[in-house]
């Protein structure tokens, strides 16, 4: 298992900010492609082990003083897996939606933007707990545990000091 | 057009029943805060903040102390701000259903839990419910 890392909660907040603005956007211009660029950025951040849109807070949001940095002692995976598994669910809903199955592919991408929600206003990240989750069932490339003092999924309580 | 228009009021719609699903679960928390005994310290007939918070929770020193501060100027000795550190008191904090800081809770002056808010609140949203608490 690894130390926790600080974690600057002010990227994966402007993150979530995006995504739910983009799918909405999409969903209201019915554009699905919009929704599928989203979906293939957030697997490449994934893959890449960056928020999809971290570089909007790092260039722009964090050097105008518009945001400031929110660092916590976090695990990055748990987001990461977070962002890759809505990257998925995203996905599955542009292939629904690029084969006519529109109710389906939009209930994904809703589904999506609550998943954003949630953890951008109520301050719980499903995917990380569905990680910690799988973590407990000592299931291999999950060994992350959550940080002391806070419950799975829920943001952590300490920051890096 | 039209569709367009459609589209937007069923995501108005989508985001409103989002809202209203948040409501109803900050309601399921004040109820059971309103379960829990009388808090330490707390002096009856005065409106209570209760906060919680942690030593190295950056927004609650950043901007939930500074607004807590600035409701205290406006209020004086009328109101009761209770600071809890939910790391040394855990207990409490999971009777209140804490899963975060920085969490409020607004009491009315009978000690009953009226409105709850998750993470920095600012001063005028305080304010705000603190004129609705004693309006009754």
């Amino acid at each position: 298992m690894k130390p926790l890392q600080p974690v600057d909660h002010s990227a994966l907040r402007t993150n979530q900010a995006v995504i739910i603005l983009g799918l909405v956007l999409a969903f209201v211009l019915n554009f699905p492609a919009l929704a599928g660029l989203i979906g293939a950025l957030m697997l490449l951040g994934a893959l890449l082990k960056q928020p999809a849109f971290g570089w909007l807070y790092r260039r722009a949001l964090k050097p105008l003083g518009v945001l400031r940095p929110d660092v916590i002692a976090d695990n990055r995976e748990p987001h990461l897996f977070a962002q890759g598994f809505g990257g998925v669910v995203l996905s599955a809903g542009f292939l629904a939606l690029l084969t006519g199955a529109a109710a389906l592919g939009w209930g994904l991408t809703w589904l999506v933007i609550a998943l954003a929600a949630l953890n951008l206003f109520v301050g719980f990240c499903v995917g990380c707990a569905v990680y910690y989750w799988l973590n407990r069932l000592n299931v291999p490339g999950f060994s992350q545990s959550p940080p002391p003092g806070s419950q799975p999924g829920w943001r952590p309580r300490r920051e890096e000091s | 057009m039209e569709a367009t228009l459609g589209r937007f009021l069923l995501a108005v719609f989508l985001i409103s029943a989002g809202f209203l699903v948040y409501l109803l679960v900050n309601r399921l928390v004040l109820r059971r805060a309103a379960q829990n005994e009388s808090i330490p310290g707390a002096r009856r007939g005065l409106p209570v903040i209760l906060y919680f918070t942690t030593p190295d929770c950056l927004p609650c020193r950043t901007v939930q102390r500074p607004a807590l501060q600035k409701v205290q100027a406006v209020w004086g000795e009328r109101l009761q701000v209770i600071e809890v550190d939910a790391t040394r008191q855990s207990d409490l904090a999971s009777r209140w259903g804490v899963l975060s800081v920085p969490t409020t809770f607004l009491l009315d002056s009978r000690g009953k839990p009226r409105f709850v808010n998750h993470g920095a609140t600012r001063a005028e949203k305080l304010l705000e419910q603190l004129n609705q608490l004693v309006r009754g």
